[in-house]
């Protein structure tokens, strides 16, 4: 899953007196709410079905240990990612580093890769004859560190969370006003004194923002830990429903993930207003870069390190396996069938986003209150819930509300829409605010009816965050995992699916074409996320 | 800080030269703070001044001339001392409040290892009048508040010097105008030595003890306020600091010979060799004759613009030729309005003139009476 909403959260609204939102807005944003919140309702209901003995489960041994794992990854990563993607922001904002704008790109550009897709190349590199594993002891190393459990994955979702921690940092940095450190320094403090009681209280709110930004990340992921073999709340609740003949248990686990998941979600909210009230005014002035001079080398190499783990592995991998499979003759069809698949999925659950999109973001945009809110945050937080959960609830819900929908490939769609929903308001919302209703005024009294002020002005001011709204949603929807996994009709295979057979079976050459395929899109996904401006470099 | 005795120079620039890149920044400047005096750089954007307060300061190195705080040695071309230990104090033109501590945390940042903190720092919220507001943070203040906890930070360790980068650019005009007193009434009772700058000349006039002009890196003249204005060192000051009129003149014996009559110069170095020169006449050196044509009036002249200050009218005349001339309308004129035509006559004055040598920022002759842009008439009288 990806989390990318941060920045599009940071977008202050149009202030205005409230005005009561018309009721067919909230209506469609009372539906939305429904839709989302029935299915997890219905998770609550299946887990306490066999009575208070569902929850048996949870009290059990195994639970505890899992509840262990889960939390120890949450810290191991947030110790990852903070420790690399704090220096890493900071000589990508403040130093003289050579080429600082392609070592900052670089940097986040992980944001984009599905985590399974970089578990399975590092299988793919560092198992037992994989190229690097080939190459580090062709260099002398005596023993190349399993890749698989505790450590591979810790650094698996490390690398493919640095990011979260690099934007925030990034954006707090360069909101850093140089006047601050330099009145400590006028009140008697020196350079490393003015940088601890001047600077870091600033930046750490922004750190902590993205640490548990991390943090959610790691403990919501299900593909990566799944191919590396790391048991973690997630995981269990995959095999619990999968290959357990009781499936409340997997309920009641996956309720105590969604409580996790939530609980950082209010945590990461809590910290990023007050890493926004930290830094209350904009930059007057840009600082002096810091001069790195001989340390420029080992900054370089750092970036190049990390650089190289989280972007040349994948990418060296897959084309190897590009170029074996070709060689081989695996079947092309199989992966542009997945494409197919992938595309009409995403596709309609993107155009679906959009439609629903429109009017969301006309009800936060230009009713400011306690409902629109509500709206928001409800958008976010079924965005930020893990995938596994929602996945389940949905099974739940169809299952025993509307068994029509069952498996069906409009409820995954449905379900890929509500999920990714938010990106397409957050796309929409910049647009939204040129339409303010002075401008349609403004039309009607030059002579334009409804429709015409529509046709001329509404839409056109619009598409660019139509445009952006749903491709961010396809792009979401083509990496989707998780949901795919467990609500697609049976015959349908996605790239992702697709992926996800060829790692479980380890069968590599198959999993070229899709792995290839979806990291395109993954770059694709941080190209538009730059020149939006959504990650300031 | 101990009470500075007069006399003492708080701050000293000496032949201090700083360039950015291409840019010359400051061209071999000499300046002079006196100690418990109030120091005004006065020019436009892009003039230097705010890089004299970064040399003081500590944040930039001259890259010629040395500086001296309180009669050390602080900074030369090869070395520095760094901006802590140099016992000045600097509010932000952004104020630079720590946004993660609270009203009384900014202000006891600088004074922690004192011994008595605490009370001093209530005693400077008392004197800012934020008294009831230590717990607050910044952000909750409004920006008159945040002002007042910036100037209680910087003065909590007793500076030898002050310096304000345009301290009120910030705030709306009553709350400005409020401040500057209330700042400068601070500053007075402490006697302490500050230096500020402004491109506001009302603030530099009202404010300072003295007044340094500068223009492209440039001193171009420092002196009280009443001199700056009555006694500018060129024209350029003279059109920056008032409303100026520049007519020419012919000079001999002290005496310059304008088309309005013989005006006797005001004595000193200043004074221009005998020959062509400029001769600066203020707005309220001239009075209006409702008579254009009388005995005492040079010549007919059509109001053309009129600008009302609450205390005062400017009234711009053009004559037949095309000159044109800012004067100020006494209280029996003050009907006059466009369309009028009226004459002028030279009051019984001392003026300044200036003559070819030293010209370089000369206002041509052709557009005699400054331009607008010297007579913002809301700033364009000391008040």
């Amino acid at each position: 899953m990806t989390i990318l909403a941060t920045t599009q959260r940071a977008i202050p609204r149009v202030s205005s007196r409230p005005t009561r939102p018309p009721i067919p807005l909230l209506l469609l944003a009372g539906l939305v709410a429904l839709l989302a919140l029935v299915p997890l309702v219905y998770l609550f209901v299946r887990a306490i079905d066999g009575g208070l003995d569902a929850f048996a489960p949870l009290l059990r041994p195994r639970t505890l240990e899992l509840i262990v794992s889960t939390v120890t990854l949450g810290l191991a990563v947030i110790i990852g990612a903070v420790g690399v993607g704090v220096p890493l922001a900071w000589l990508g904002v403040r130093t003289d580093l050579p080429a600082r704008r392609v070592w900052s790109i670089l940097a986040i550009a992980p944001l984009a890769v599905p985590s399974y897709l970089l578990a399975f190349a590092f299988v793919g590199a560092f198992a037992p004859r994989g190229w690097m594993t080939t190459l580090l002891e062709s260099l002398g190393a005596a023993m190349v560190p399993s890749v698989y459990g505790f450590g591979g994955t810790v650094l698996v979702l490390s690398l493919a969370t640095i990011p979260y921690v690099v934007i925030s940092t990034r954006a707090a940095l360069m909101r850093l006003d140089p006047a601050t450190e330099e009145a400590a320094r006028s009140l008697g403090r020196g350079p490393w004194a003015a940088a601890r009681t001047a600077v870091v209280p600033v930046i750490v709110p922004a750190v902590g923002a993205g640490a548990l930004l991390a943090c959610l990340y790691a403990i919501s992921d299900f593909g990566a830990v799944s191919i590396l073999r790391y048991d973690t709340l997630a995981t269990a609740i995959y095999s619990q429903y999968r290959f357990s003949f009781d499936r409340s248990g997997a309920a009641a686990l996956a309720l105590l993930l969604l409580s996790f998941a939530l609980l950082l979600v209010w945590a990461e909210g809590r910290v990023r207003r007050r890493a926004a009230l930290a830094t209350p005014h904009g930059r007057k002035r840009v600082p002096e870069p810091v001069k790195l001079g001989h340390w420029r080398w080992p900054a370089i190499a750092f970036s190049a390190v990390i650089a190289t783990l989280s972007l040349g592995i994948p990418v060296v991998t897959i084309a190897l396996w590009l170029g074996d499979g070709l060689m081989r003759g695996v079947e092309l069809e199989v992966g542009l069938e997945a494409l197919r698949d992938s595309l009409v999925l995403a596709g309609s659950a993107a155009l679906l986003a959009v439609v629903l999109a429109v009017p969301l973001a006309h009800l936060v945009v230009h009713f400011p209150g306690r409902w629109s809110t509500l709206t928001e945050r409800l958008l976010y937080a079924v965005y930020a819930i893990p995938g596994i959960s929602l996945a389940l609830a949905v099974v739940f819900f169809t299952l025993g509300a509307v068994p029509a929908l069952y498996q069906t490939l409009f409820a995954l769609i449905l379900a890929i829409t509500l999920r990714y929903l938010v990106q397409s308001v957050g796309a929409l919302r910049g647009p939204m605010l040129q339409v303010s209703p002075r401008t349609v005024e403004a039309a009607r009294s030059l002579g334009e009816g409804p429709v015409g002020v529509l046709r001329s002005v509404t839409l056109p001011l619009l598409r660019p965050g139509l445009v952006a709204g749903a491709t961010l949603v396809l792009l979401s929807g083509l990496k989707e995992l998780p949901l795919t996994l467990l609500l697609a009709p049976p015959g349908t295979s996605t790239l992702a699916t697709e992926l996800w057979d060829a790692a479980r079976e380890a069968f590599y050459a198959q999993a070229a074409i899709p792995a290839a395929l979806l990291l395109g899109i993954s770059f694709i996904s941080v190209g538009l996320l730059v020149r939006r401006g959504e990650v300031e470099i | 800080m101990t009470v500075p005795r007069t006399g003492e120079v708080a701050v000293r620039l000496d032949e201090v030269s700083k360039a950015f890149d291409d840019v010359v920044a400051l061209d071999d400047v000499s300046l002079e703070l006196e100690a418990g005096t109030m120091l005004a750089l006065l020019g436009p954007s892009g003039c230097g001044k705010t890089t004299v307060l970064r040399l003081v300061s500590g944040f930039e190195q001259p890259d010629a001339g040395n500086v001296e705080v309180s009669g050390r040695w602080v900074a030369s071309a090869t070395s520095m001392v760094p901006p802590e230990r140099r016992r000045v104090g600097l509010v932000f033109q952004d104020l630079a409040l720590f946004p993660h501590l609270s009203v009384r945390d900014n202000v006891a940042y600088g004074i922690r290892r004192d011994r008595d903190h605490a009370g001093r720092t209530d005693e400077l919220l008392e004197l800012v009048g934020l008294a009831g507001d230590g717990p607050r943070m910044p952000h909750q203040l409004s920006g008159g508040m945040q002002q007042r906890v910036a100037l209680a930070r910087a003065l909590a360790p007793r500076p030898d010097v002050l310096l304000l980068d345009e301290p009120f650019s910030s705030l709306d005009q009553a709350m400005r105008t409020q401040l500057r007193v209330e700042v400068r009434q601070i500053l007075r009772e402490a006697r302490q030595s500050a230096i500020f700058v402004t491109h506001d000349q009302g603030e530099a006039l009202t404010m300072a003890d003295k007044v340094a002009v500068m223009k492209r890196g440039r001193v171009l003249q420092v002196a009280p306020p009443e001199v700056i204005y009555a006694e500018p060192a060129t024209p350029y000051v003279a059109t920056f600091v008032g409303v100026a009129n520049l007519v020419p003149a012919e000079v001999s014996d002290g005496v310059a010979d304008t088309p309005f009559g013989r005006v006797p110069l005001i004595g000193g170095e200043g004074r221009p060799d005998d020959g062509h020169a400029l001769c600066l006449l203020r707005p309220e050196h001239f009075t209006i004759l409702e008579a254009p044509d009388g005995p005492a009036s040079s010549g007919g002249w059509d109001v053309i613009d009129r600008r009302f200050s609450g205390s005062e009218i400017l009234l711009e005349l053009r004559a037949s030729d095309g000159q044109r001339l800012w004067v100020e309308a006494g209280s029996r004129v003050r009907h006059l309005g466009l369309g009028d035509r009226v004459g002028v006559s030279l009051r019984d004055i001392e003026t300044v003139a200036f003559g070819r040598r030293g010209s370089t920022d000369a206002v041509s002759l052709s557009a005699p009476a400054s331009g607008p842009e010297g007579a913002t008439a809301q700033t364009g009288t000391p008040r």
